[in-house]
């Protein structure tokens, strides 16, 4: 009997909430919140709240074309893929004092789960055999080194710094460190961690494929890349993807950064951290789309790996020495 | 009945293991000119090698006794080990296991893939020689039955890199590997001989016993070497060209047992001189000489296969950054590093052989394994991008394939270390670990698209799946790599463990020789706990579930509906959109594809360009300034 | 409940594929013009689309030359259902000042079904929008009319 009502909590963790539902809505009010905005800031009027969820259910309803020289079961399948990893990530992503799945994976691991989407979106376009694609995947692999670096540097000093704290040396999972802030208060309270901070918010913007960071995806120069032979379903997928991949690592930093905020009631919980993530938002894509043109290639591979590197590592080495 | 079941006890098969293979060997050279003789005997040999070594497990892996055989019943006389020795402890048998694993799969494969070439009874016969040579390598308890072993195994490997002699660059890079192979094999043979001197044997367990206890400058040179000599034959930085060669030039079976199992009997002899000959691992200098080379044989080589647009020697240069990854996890000297980098070690010959397999497939089908002129084949070949992406993903370390359960291992290794130490250097290694993961990642995501993504060009038409011997070796390291990904505690539990267990008890090793080890020194060990949680188990029933509801919300929406009608997708509705072009083949180049990362490390690239010339004699040059600045090393700082 | 809200959003949601068909540029400027603050079409939803793949409306300026017939049709091709076809400007109506030339294979509508025609030279932004909004609106006739 409990293994079926386990089988059940299980199911809703998945299914609704922090998973599909959760992410469905909350990912798609983000991504609308962040269009809305932007336009306020361009001083334009901006299309409504809901239109990501009005340019969904739009694709879902057109024709899927697979052109003749795509890997057709690839092409279809990368999409899903994609999408179920994502929601997978966003199960163990604590929720302040609630954790969906715990002890299952922790912060290194979650480095590495978050790769399934980019790696999936890349296969997908590669399936396309658009020469588009090519260059899209170029630019979205060099997107995600240039990530790779600050983002592990971020990590290791948070594992630092709570394990200092706890007495392990370090601490990689995710709920001891959610743990630690609910008892010591947020960890971006901590001078050592606000450069790891401020380097993880300005990493949010080029893991999801943002502006200025968006040269995988420019529309105006190589179609869409990746996405280029895109069109209906799958393409509606691709975009929730990209819609929960903002909630995703919003509310990754909020695990990581603003812990221990939490009221202990789960859905006044999530309520909070949609707001958290909304302006998270706010803070790192729709302002700094709104003020940044695109960068090259190598301008962001050049950026990430100096300005928001060096960011990361002074917060590594205050981390190091204990403050 | 007696004799019988004396000769069949276990105490024999290790020598067993090692002959059924020279016997192989032998016999092929001489009945090898019927093709199914042939066949049958190779196959033979190698299960055999397999079910010996296999059988083994019971009593070395999970009882932990240690093996001792000396040949002939030359018990040492004296006090001094005179008679040829084999000892297998779990170290040595973890390394026969990957031995006679790799050599039977890529056995199995060779029967179909190398059925168009020539002299395939020479093919044969060189095969079970190499694989002789590896496996009486690791079983070995005699340092000079090592260096000769290593001799046996380098020539055939040279002769069968030279196979495909009528190939480009195939009797040069034979040549290449000739030349500086023998200078290590020359810096054994030297480092062994300077030894024997000091101590007057050459058993490893009584040089074990007497060497730690007596290092001066002749066992200090004597040590560099021993390193120098098995870093060549584990192809690490600055021996790494000859490997990329070595692999673009010998067939696809052969790239297996190099790359799965010939560096890794470098990496064996690496433990055996650094852990037991000079047991002084918990000496700092040491782990930085190890865990030093180890980074930078990751780093430099991942970097090397961003730039190469041949999908072999590509593998080649991966395979010596993965070899840089069990280095440095093996020199970090914890019970947790030795443990990863064993782990590394099975994973790096299963998926490494998967790649390379792969790569024959190819190469088998179309000729020609230039990424510029391939493309597409996962139209035509969809089994095989199948088994390569297992492959890809696995060497990536993407959850919830193997690669990334041990360098998960070895991320948490290191820092563990770098905490423990206070040593901010480890922290380093984490970060360079980590970034060489997410580079090779992107060089695969290269291969995959200029081989079996992307477009197909017309040559390429007629192209079709391999054979299914072909796909059967390829599954079966497909599904370890699956496996031992899937369940990290019983690869730790049963095979790693054990195995660095035995790293860290040299006494032990001594003692089953007859040996006085009570005075060893051993370093600390400290104990296998595992700071992070990953229960790939779980996530992947996640996963599937959430996979599963995503499925079936989209087969509900009709995601799936799209024209299946051949004729109709000639129309312009389905071709690619080229900017209203025609649709033409434009398949994007392979060698350059990461061009805004190399951009910003053009020095770097340029520099690296200049210095790996092609020139034999450079790289011979190279080999002599790591031999001395090892050798300065181990003089000043040891 | 799903199809009601499937054609609900279709017209909600239009994202547009610019050719230029030989154009001379001012309207290709004057479509921009009406994403700007001062006209936001994006209000409506519409937004301008990096491909082909991803659009329900084509918008074609220019009077379609010899060159760029087969290309446009091409393009238009590959445009997945439901979509409505613009042509902005007289030229692509009519041919403009270029009609007679060696060069021009026009008007469009010799070739495809063209849903909605925007005159002038250049037409007036408001007139794009209300003409981009009338094409929103065949947009969801059209999904209508196929399930």
């Amino acid at each position: 009997m409990t293994v079926v009502i386990d089988a059940l909590m299980y199911l809703g963790y998945v299914l609704i909430f922090p998973g599909f539902l959760f992410c469905f809505l909350a990912g798609m009010l983000l991504c609308g919140i962040d269009r809305k905005l932007v336009a306020k800031m361009q001083k334009r009027v901006g299309p409504p709240v809901l239109q990501p969820f009005y340019d969904f259910f739009k694709l879902c309803g057109k024709e899927t074309i697979v052109p003749d020289a795509a890997e057709g079961i690839c092409f279809m399948f990368a999409p899903l893929l994609g999408l179920a990893a994502l929601v997978v990530i966003q199960l163990f992503i604590p929720v302040f004092g609630f954790t969906a799945i715990s002890g299952m994976a922790d912060i290194v691991v979650i480095l590495y789960l978050l790769l399934i989407p980019a790696v999936s979106i890349i296969l997908g376009g590669a399936a396309s055999g658009s020469p588009y694609a090519g260059v899209g995947l170029s630019r979205e692999m060099v997107t995600i080194i240039s990530c790779e670096l600050p983002l592990v540097l971020v990590l290791l000093a948070v594992a630092k710094t709570v394990g200092d704290a706890m007495g392990t040396g370090l601490c990689f999972s995710l709920r001891g460190i959610a743990e630690y802030q609910a008892a010591n208060g947020s960890l971006i309270c901590r001078i050592s961690m606000l450069p790891a901070a401020a380097a993880m918010l300005l990493i949010i913007p080029g893991e999801t494929g943002n502006h200025p960071f968006d040269a995988a995806e420019a529309e105006t120069e190589i179609c869409e890349g990746l996405l280029a032979e895109y069109s209906g379903a799958p393409l509606a997928v691709f975009k929730l993807s990209h819609a929960v991949k903002m909630l995703t690592l919003t509310s990754l930093f909020a695990a990581l950064f603003l812990g221990g905020l939490g009221t202990g009631m789960v859905v006044l919980d999530a309520l909070l951290l949609f707001v958290i993530c909304a302006v998270l938002t706010a803070l790192t894509i729709s302002f700094v789309h709104a003020v940044t043109a695109r960068l090259k290639i190598e301008q962001i591979f050049k950026y990430y790996w100096t300005v928001v590197t060096l960011l990361a590592a002074v917060s590594l080495v205050l981390a190091w020495y204990g403050l | 009945m007696n004799y019988l079941g004396n000769i069949l006890s276990y105490q024999h098969f290790p020598i067993y293991a090692i002959m059924v293979l020279f016997l192989g060997s032998f016999l092929i050279a001489v009945f090898g000119e019927n093709r199914i003789a042939r066949n049958i005997l190779a196959l033979l040999s190698v299960t055999a090698a397999l079910g010996f070594v296999a059988a083994l497990i019971k009593p070395v892996l999970m009882d932990g006794e240690i093996i001792s055989y000396w040949m002939g019943a030359r018990e040492p006389a004296g006090g001094y080990a005179i008679g040829i020795a084999l000892e297998v402890d779990a170290l040595s048998l973890f390394f026969a296991l990957l031995v006679s694993l790799a050599v039977f799969v890529s056995g199995v494969y060779s029967i179909q893939y190398m059925n168009r070439d020539h002299n395939e009874k020479e093919y044969y016969t060189l095969y079970l020689l190499l694989c002789g040579g590896v496996m009486g390598m690791v079983l070995s308890g005699d340092l000079f039955n090592m260096f000769i072993m290593v001799e046996i195994l380098t020539f055939a490997a040279v002769a069968l890199t030279a196979f495909r002699n009528t190939a480009r660059g195939a009797v040069e890079a034979a040549f290449k590997y000739l030349v500086v192979g023998c200078m290590g094999s020359t810096c054994i043979l030297a480092g062994t001989a300077m030894l024997y001197a000091q101590t007057h044997t050459l058993n490893l367990a009584q040089l074990a016993q007497l060497v730690p206890g007596d290092v001066n400058t002749a066992t200090k040179v004597a040590f560099a070497l021993l390193f120098v000599g098995f870093g060549t034959k584990a192809f690490i930085v600055p021996f790494h060209p000859l490997a990329a060669d070595a692999h673009g030039a010998a067939p696809a079976s052969i790239s297996v047992i190099i790359s799965g199992v010939l560096t890794k009997s470098g990496i064996y002899g690496i433990i055996r001189i650094t852990y037991f000959l000079f047991q002084s691992m918990g000496l700092g200098t040491m782990q930085f000489l190890l865990v030093f080379i180890g980074s930078l044989s990751m780093f430099v080589c991942v970097t090397m296969a961003l730039a190469q647009h041949d999908f072999k020697r590509l593998l080649a240069f991966h395979s010596i950054s993965q070899i840089g990854y069990v280095l440095t996890a093996v020199g970090l000297c914890t019970a947790l590093g030795v443990s990863a980098g064993l782990y590394h070690a099975i994973n790096h010959t299963l998926f490494k052989g998967l790649l390379f397999l792969a790569a024959g497939a190819v190469l088998h089908e179309t000729g020609t394994t230039d990424l510029n002129k391939l493309g597409g084949l996962a139209k035509k070949m969809p089994h095989t991008t199948v088994l390569f992406l297992i492959g890809a993903f696995s060497i990536s370390g993407l959850p919830p394939f193997n690669g990334f359960a041990s360098k998960w291992l070895i991320y948490q290794a290191s820092y563990q270390k770098a905490v423990e130490s206070g040593n901010i250097g480890f922290l380093l290694v984490t970060v360079i670990a980590l970034v060489t993961s997410v580079l090779t990642l992107a060089s695969f995501v290269k291969v995959s698209h200029s081989v079996f993504f992307g477009q197909l060009p017309p040559e390429l038409e007629n192209v079709r799946e391999v054979s299914w011997g072909m796909r059967l070796a390829m599954g079966i390291f497909a599904l370890l790599c699956l496996v031992t990904g899937l369940f990290p505690g019983l690869v730790t539990g049963y095979l790693t463990e054990p195995a660095a267990t035995a790293v860290f008890n040299v006494s032990q090793y001594i003692e089953a020789m007859g040996f006085d080890g009570s005075a060893a020194v051993q370093p600390e060990a400290g104990s296998f706990q595992y700071v992070g949680a990953w229960d790939p188990v779980s996530w992947l029933l996640v996963l599937c579930i959430a996979l599963l509801a995503v499925t079936i919300a989209a087969a509900a929406g009709k995601y799936g509906n799209f024209s299946r009608n051949r004729a109709a997708r000639r129309e312009d509705k389905y071709q690619l959109f080229y900017g209203g072009e025609a649709q033409e083949l434009s398949q994007l180049g392979g060698d350059d594809l990461f061009w805004g990362f190399k951009h910003n490390w053009r020095g770097y690239f340029n520099y690296m360009h200049r210095m790996h010339s092609g020139i034999v004699n450079d790289y011979a040059l190279w080999a002599v300034i790591d031999l001395a600045l090892v050798m300065l090393f181990s003089l000043i700082v040891l | 409940m799903f199809k009601r809200l499937i054609e609900e959003s279709t017209e909600k949601s239009p994202w547009l594929f610019h050719i230029n068909a030989g154009s001379c540029n001012g309207c290709d400027i004057e479509l921009v013009s009406i994403l700007t603050p001062r006209y936001d079409a994006e209000r409506l939803g519409f937004k301008l689309a990096g491909s082909p793949r991803h659009a329900d409306i084509v918008v074609v300026t220019g009077p379609v030359t010899k060159q760029s017939l087969p290309r446009v049709l091409r393009t238009i091709a590959q445009v997945p259902e439901p979509r409505c076809i613009v042509t902005m400007g007289s030229c692509p109506q009519s041919g403009n000042v270029f009609r007679g030339s060696y060069s021009i294979a026009g008007p469009l509508s010799k070739y495809v079904p063209v849903d909605v025609d925007v005159a002038g030279c250049a037409p007036k932004p408001e007139a794009i929008i209300d003409g981009l909004a009338l094409a929103a609106k065949m947009l969801r006739e059209k999904r209508g009319q196929k399930k």
